[in-house]
C-alpha cells in the first residue's frame, strides 16, 4: 500500500500538477544560478510565462519589469535569506525563503519559496492607520475636557472647597495620561509603519544617558534606589543615532527598573565600547521575568506577570517600541535574569 | 486699545475656552473655523496676534502660514500654532512657515497659551 503510494507520487506528471497547484511560487536554480524549475504561480506572481525564464540566468531576470526587483534581492549568487519582503508591485508583497537543496547526489542548487502576504500586511496597516486616526481624534476631546478642569480650577467661574479641587487636579493627571497613552499608541503605530527614525546625528551616549537620569531623579529620590552610572571605556566615541527615539528607549529601561525595584534597590548604568559597538546595560535588583514568560518579553502588549501585579496600569509596549528602535539602528537588545533583578542590555553599531 | 487675536481653530468649544480666556485677560478676539474665512478676516481687519489650528477643514494651518508669507501686510503678524500634530517633522515644517510659537494641544494648558501671548504682545519699551 505504502509502497504503491509512493510509486504514484514519484510520477513525474503527478509531481507538476502538484507543485502547480501550490499557492506558493517555488523555483529551483542550479549549481549555476539557472531557473531549472517554477511553477504556475510564478507566472501569476510576476506577468511572465514559464516558457520565457526557464534556463535564464537569475541576472537576467533583470529584464522583467516584476521579476528585477527578486534579482535584486537575492543577487547573483542568490543568498541564502529568511522571511525577507519583496515588495513586488504596490499590491503584491511576497515573504521569500531560499534554501539550499541538492537537486541529485552531487548538484546542489537553490529552492526559492515565495509565499504571499499581501493581505496581512494591508491588515497590518489597515491596523496602525486605525491607531493613528483614533489617537488623533481623541486627543481634541482630551485636550477640551483637561484646559476645562483648569479653567475650573483657576476658581474664575467660582470659589472651589480643597476637596473639590483635588478632586479636578486627580482629573487633569488622568487626562495627562490618557494623553501619554495615545503618545505611546502614536509611536507604536508609526514604528510597524516604518516610519520613525528620520534624523540621524552623531551624538554624544554619555551626555544622553545623563539627561534621562536627571529626568528621572525625583522617581529615584522616592523611592530611595541607590543609581550608579559608570562609563566602563575612556573616551566613548560618538555614536551615529537618531537622537529622540534612543532617548525614549533608555526612557522605557530606567522607567522599568526603577518601577520593578523595591525601596532602597539598586540601578547600575554602565556604557562601554568595543571596536564595533557602544554597549548599554542597566541592572535592576527588581522583581526579575518569571523563566516562562521569558521569551514573550518584547511583543507588543505582553505583561509580565510579576509587573501586572506591581503596575497593572502597564501597557505592554515600552519594550516592544525599544526593540524596534534598537533594531531599526542596526543594534541588539537582550536580557539576563539574575538571583536578584534584571540586566537589560543593547547594542549601537559604530559604523 | 485692546490688542485683538484671531483664532484659527475648527473645534468650537476649544475655540470657545479659548476665547473666554483672552476676554478675561483683557484682548480682543474673533473666532473662525476654516482657513479661508481666517486669511480673509487677516486681510480685512487689523489683528495683533493669530492662533492658528492646522489640521482644517478645507485650507489647512500649513497653506493659511504659505498664504500669508505672500502678502507684505501679514509677512510680520505673529503666528502661534495650537495643534494635535506633535511630530518633529510638523513642527519645524510649522517653523520654517514663519509661525512664532508651536503648541501641541494635549501638552499645554490653556494658561501657558495666554501667558504667551501676554508675553509675545507686551508692550515694548
Amino acid at each position: 500500500m505504502f509502497r504503491e503510494v509512493e510509486r504514484k507520487l514519484i510520477n513525474p506528471n503527478q509531481f507538476l500538477v502538484i507543485i502547480n497547484s501550490l499557492t506558493d511560487g517555488l523555483m529551483v536554480f542550479d549549481s549555476e544560478n539557472r531557473l531549472l524549475l517554477s511553477n504556475k504561480k510564478i507566472e501569476d506572481f510576476f506577468g511572465v510565462k514559464n516558457e520565457e525564464i526557464l534556463g535564464k540566468k537569475i541576472e537576467e531576470f533583470s529584464q522583467f519589469p516584476l521579476l528585477k526587483n527578486l534579482f535584486f534581492l537575492l543577487g547573483r549568487e542568490i543568498k541564502e535569506v529568511w522571511k525577507k519582503e519583496l515588495e513586488v508591485s504596490f499590491n503584491l508583497i511576497l515573504e521569500t525563503s531560499v534554501s539550499p537543496i541538492f537537486i541529485d547526489s552531487n548538484t546542489k542548487g537553490k529552492l526559492v519559496i515565495l509565499h504571499d502576504i499581501t493581505r496581512e500586511k494591508t491588515i497590518d496597516k489597515i491596523k496602525s492607520e486605525f491607531i493613528t486616526i483614533a489617537s488623533h481624534q481623541l486627543r481634541t476631546p482630551i485636550s477640551a475636557v483637561r484646559w476645562t478642569l483648569e479653567k475650573l480650577l483657576e476658581e474664575e467661574l467660582g470659589k472651589l472647597t480643597d476637596n473639590q479641587k483635588k478632586i479636578i487636579q486627580e482629573g487633569i493627571i488622568s487626562c495627562q495620561r490618557m494623553t501619554q497613552v495615545l503618545n505611546i499608541f502614536l509611536d507604536t503605530a508609526r514604528i510597524e509603519e516604518g516610519r520613525y527614525l528620520r534624523k540621524f546625528s552623531l551624538c554624544d551616549l554619555e551626555k544622553v544617558v545623563e539627561e534621562v537620569i536627571k529626568s528621572y531623579q525625583e522617581a529615584i529620590q522616592k523611592k530611595e534606589i541607590k543609581l550608579e552610572f559608570q562609563v566602563l571605556t575612556p573616551k566613548l566615541p560618538k555614536v551615529k543615532i537618531d537622537l529622540e527615539p534612543i532617548t525614549l528607549v533608555i526612557q522605557n529601561l530606567l522607567d522599568n527598573a526603577i518601577r520593578y525595584t523595591t525601596n532602597g534597590g539598586i540601578v547600575a548604568i554602565h556604557l562601554k565600547s568595543t571596536k564595533k559597538e557602544i554597549v548599554f546595560s542597566i541592572r535592576d535588583t527588581g522583581i526579575g521575568i518569571k523563566e516562562e514568560e521569558r521569551e514573550y518579553i518584547f511583543k507588543k502588549f505582553f505583561r509580565g506577570s510579576n509587573a501586572l501585579r506591581i503596575n497593572p496600569e502597564g501597557n505592554g509596549l515600552n519594550l516592544f517600541i525599544a526593540k524596534n528602535i534598537i533594531e531599526a539602528h542596526g543594534g541588539k537588545i537582550w536580557f539576563e535574569t539574575e538571583k536578584e533583578g534584571t540586566v537589560f542590555y543593547f547594542t549601537l553599531p559604530l559604523k | 486699545m485692546k490688542k485683538r487675536i484671531l483664532i484659527i481653530e475648527d473645534e468650537k468649544y476649544l475655540s470657545f475656552l479659548l476665547t473666554k480666556s483672552l476676554i478675561e485677560e483683557g484682548f480682543e478676539v474673533e473666532e473662525v473655523t476654516l482657513g479661508e474665512a481666517g486669511l480673509k478676516k487677516m486681510k480685512e481687519q487689523q489683528f495683533d496676534l493669530v492662533l492658528l489650528d492646522l489640521l482644517l477643514p478645507g485650507i489647512d494651518g500649513f497653506k493659511v502660514l504659505t498664504e500669508m508669507k505672500k502678502d507684505p501686510k501679514l509677512t510680520s503678524l505673529p503666528v502661534i500654532i495650537v495643534s494635535n500634530l506633535g511630530q518633529k517633522d510638523d513642527i519645524e515644517r510649522a517653523k520654517n512657515l514663519g509661525a512664532t510659537e508651536y503648541f501641541i494641544k494635549a501638552n499645554v494648558s490653556l494658561s501657558e497659551i495666554v501667558d504667551k501671548i501676554k508675553n509675545i504682545l507686551k508692550p515694548s519699551l
